[in-house]
């Protein structure tokens, strides 16, 4: 029984990283591909720890060391993903060519020409956080 | 309980599998026309590879391999933070 469900979450976990591979390699798009990345990490690696605890037992030390791993990777890919996106956004990656709305154009002040004008100190303000206080007055000292 | 040559078969042929996973995103670390392409393909490649170190422990029985894969699980995604922080930001 361990057998079987250990077999079906490999499979599983297999066939969707590589499908997800195959999405980072065919998506046009900066962010499409970060969509794709983040659901071969959720749906691709999860399953392959889950074969792997429910194989060994949670309590060795394979699937015990495969329980932290998945609870590393389920905290820590959102955030490297969502720090990943905001920095293409704001460094300005073009979309792709067949992209139909571009909602944080609206919101983004560091976009420069595209957002039509408003929304400075609203949009500044949120973006900020701690991190930009210090941010400008160091990164003005660095170039 | 030890487990069954066809289950540690099956590890071994998985573990394969996340490798040749990581070779494909290779392509995309090569040619990717922006950085954030390159990170983000080199992103999922640490994590596959990961998986691969992860199954090699247990395909092969060592438990030493084991803290290789949580050091690359943890410090990967650090690497790409810190990657898009330095992009959004500059140096500091």
């Amino acid at each position: 029984m361990r057998l079987v469900f250990g077999l079906v979450l490999l499979a599983i976990g297999v066939s969707v990283s590589t499908s997800g591979a195959v999405g980072i390699l065919r998506m046009p798009d900066v962010y499409l591909r970060i969509q794709s990345s983040s659901k071969t990490v959720t749906l691709g690696a999860l399953p392959v720890l889950a074969a792997l605890v429910v194989v060994e037992g949670p309590l060795t030390s394979y699937g015990g060391r495969a329980l932290i791993v998945a609870v590393l990777l389920l905290v820590m890919n959102p955030l490297a993903t969502h720090a990943l996106a905001r920095a293409a956004y704001s460094v300005g990656i073009p979309m792709w060519s067949g992209a139909v709305v571009d909602q944080a154009a609206a919101r983004v002040p560091g976009q420069g020409g595209t957002g039509p004008g408003g929304t400075d100190s609203g949009g500044s303000g949120p973006a900020g956080g701690g991190g930009r206080g210090s941010g400008p007055g160091s990164e003005d000292r660095g170039r | 309980m030890t487990i069954g040559s066809t289950m540690t078969t099956a590890i071994g042929v998985a573990c394969l599998a996340e490798i040749l996973i990581g070779g494909l995103l290779l392509i995309r670390v090569g040619l990717g026309p922006t950085v954030c392409d390159r990170i983000v393909a080199l992103n999922t490649m640490s994590t596959q590879i990961t998986l691969a170190v992860l199954l090699f422990a247990a395909f092969a029985d060592r438990s030493i391999y084991l803290d290789v894969a949580l050091w690359l699980a943890s410090f990967s995604y650090l690497a790409t933070i810190v990657w898009s922080r330095y992009l959004e930001r500059g140096l500091l």
